[in-house]
């Protein structure tokens, strides 16, 4: 059995896909405790049984238009309009506008190849340095995970079976613990350019809202629709669908309709991904927790952590490893499951552990060896890699602090559930 | 590889690529709908039975369209797997493809995308067996509704699936296998 483990992992790391990893270690599993392979196609069927799982393939598609047409655009100019006067104004309109544009695309890299196009040389432009320009930039990218609806969000209410939409609530305080500390780092790190942008203009303010009119709506359909209890999750994922749909291709006229399968096939690429993911670890899981792992592991775990701030410690490096090494979707389909018992026998909430789970993976973009935005943006502004690293480092350390104040302030993320 | 068998590869992933792309058009397209469809029925009775006409004549009422929706998401992502198989982009661990020489990189591939081949064949082939034994169960999904359809029907994509999986990483191994031979990419072999 650990030899088979070993092969597996070895495997998993030359690079075979992780979805057929986790169909052979579930497919052994089974067979294992004498149980019928069939079994196991059972549990992958039950994919067909979860919640609220159309608000994956929905939000995904929603986001991926946006990111085709001008939109973009438009947001960076709207954030400059309302962040702009300030000192160091150029940096903090980069962290809002990729935040935002973050939570409504996933977290796939599409924010550095979208946003980063325009607010690179722009940030050059305005005289900040390379390195630091670099650096925001690639930690930008991930940045707004925590805020609603990010894929990766509700894929993690999905597999947990907790509400999504107080998920959505618990990740604003977190996720904007996130954006102050990196903007606060920004203007320390730029204390010598401190010139204002451009002086507030109640002009340019209207001129950019009228040119964002019709995605301005948007934020408040999502958020509005599910806070007020009006909509589920995977509606007003449908409502964003078709509103962007009908905005991007018939409106603003920014997407040619022949466009539209080429850009679906895109997205559905990575949902299909994802889910095939997801459903072959519903089978693992199910396996794991008939053979008692779960269990097995508080037991082992309790032998040496006694109290919750030293599970937390404990959970914290887990995570940053895993972060390093596995994607954030696959993270959360595969580990999930088995820690949330764990984490359940000291007392952690959740929803509380859902938002440091989200905030720990967040650091995996930025860490080698597998640090997706690492490479995306070595690729798209041609830098070695090690250069992008170096660039990204002093933000992986103030984001690393800010994943430790959120992860032992249980209240930040659970106070507005109360 | 003979110029023959290549148009046919081609002409085959034409075929494939046309056929995936038209069914996720429209799965998506009802996963989009059905569930305003059923947002309109709530909130605004008179003006949803204008716009929805065909829904209604067809289904009756979005009751129990949740179900419908949940078994359209998973043959959407079953075709959708197909079609990250043919894109070659199935989420993997990249570790090792930034550090090792392109030579030891392109064997790797050829080795995992077997072996993914292999464990999709295997999942296929149990997943034939369960549908096979299910269509004995006389077992229904969308029961008591108009579209009420045996359950090895709606499941059938699944073994379809992964043996199309598992054919693509063959074609993506065997692709990679002729490259390394010919050390030259097919297109450019043109």
């Amino acid at each position: 059995m650990i030899a088979i483990s070993v092969i597996l992992i070895l495997l998993a790391i030359l690079g075979a896909p992780l979805f057929a990893i986790i169909a052979t270690s579930a497919m052994i599993g089974t067979a294992n405790s004498d149980m019928p392979l069939t079994l196991m196609v059972l549990d992958v069927l039950r994919l067909a049984d979860m919640q609220f799982l159309s608000a994956i393939p929905l939000f995904t598609f929603a986001g991926y238009l946006l990111s085709e047409s001008n939109a973009p655009k438009r947001l960076v100019r709207m954030t400059n309009a309302i962040l702009g006067w300030m000192p160091g104004g150029l940096a903090i309109v980069c962290i809002a506008a990729c935040a935002f544009f973050t939570a409504f695309t996933g977290a796939s890299g599409v924010t550095i190849i979208a946003l980063g196009a325009i607010l690179y040389p722009a940030l050059k432009q305005d005289g900040y340095g390379d390195k630091f320009n670099l650096g925001l930039v690639t930690s930008s990218g991930s940045l707004g995970l925590l805020f609603a609806p990010s894929l990766p969000l509700i894929l993690y209410g999905v597999v947990a079976e907790v509400s999504i939409d107080d998920l959505f609530l618990a990740g604003i305080f977190p996720g904007l613990i996130m954006l102050m500390m990196l903007s606060g780092w920004s203007l320390w790190a730029n204390r010598e350019n401190r010139k204002t942008l451009n002086a507030f203009s109640f002009r340019e303010l209207g001129g950019a809202l009228r040119e964002a009119i019709w995605e301005l709506p948007l934020p408040f359909v999502v958020l509005g629709g599910i806070y007020s209890g009006f909509l589920a999750v995977s509606e007003a994922a449908a409502i964003t669908a078709l509103y962007v749909l009908i905005v991007e291709v018939l409106i603003m006229r920014e997407i040619r309709i022949a466009e539209l399968p080429r850009i679906l096939r895109a997205s559905m690429v990575l949902v299909g991904g994802i889910l095939v993911i997801l459903a072959v670890s519903i089978a693992s899981t199910s396996y794991m927790i008939n053979a008692d792992v779960p269990q097995k592991l508080l037991d082992f775990i309790a032998g040496f952590v006694s109290n919750q701030t030293t599970f937390l410690i404990l959970l914290l490096v887990f995570l940053l490893i895993l972060g390093a090494i596995l994607d954030i979707f696959s993270a959360i389909v595969l580990v999930v499951p088995l820690i949330l018992p764990i984490a359940a026998g000291y007392d952690v909430h959740p929803v509380h552990l859902g938002i440091v789970f989200l905030a720990a993976m967040q650091l995996g973009y930025l860490t080698p060896p597998v640090g997706l935005n690492l490479f995306i943006a070595s690729y798209r502004f041609e830098k070695p890699i090690m250069h992008v690293y170096s660039a990204t480092f002093p933000f992986l350390i103030i984001l690393l602090l800010s994943v430790l104040i959120i992860t032992f302030w249980p209240q930040l993320s659970l106070w507005l559930l109360e | 590889m003979p110029s023959g068998f290549r148009k046919t590869l081609k002409a085959l992933d034409w075929f494939g690529r046309t056929v995936e792309n038209a069914l996720l058009v429209v799965l998506f397209v009802f996963i989009m709908l059905l569930p305003i469809w059923q947002i309109a029925d709530r909130e605004l009775p008179s003006i949803s039975a204008i716009i929805f006409w065909p829904l209604y004549k067809a289904l009756g009422s979005p009751l129990g369209v949740e179900e419908l929706i949940r078994l359209i998401v998973f043959w959407l992502a079953m075709i959708a797997a197909i079609a990250a198989a043919r894109d070659d982009r199935h989420i993997r661990i990249d570790a090792l493809s930034h550090v090792l020489p392109e030579r030891a990189v392109d064997v790797t591939r050829v080795l995992v995308d077997v072996f993914a081949a292999v464990v999709c064949g295997v999942v296929a082939w149990f997943a034939y067996q369960y549908v096979k034994a299910e269509s004995g169960w006389g077992t229904e999904v969308l029961a008591n509704t108009v579209l009420s359809t045996p359950a090895w029907v709606a499941h059938a994509i699944l073994p379809i699936a992964f043996v199309l999986i598992s054919y693509r990483f063959l074609i993506l191994a065997i692709t990679k296998l002729y490259e390394m031979f010919r050390r030259e990419p097919v297109e450019a072999a043109e």
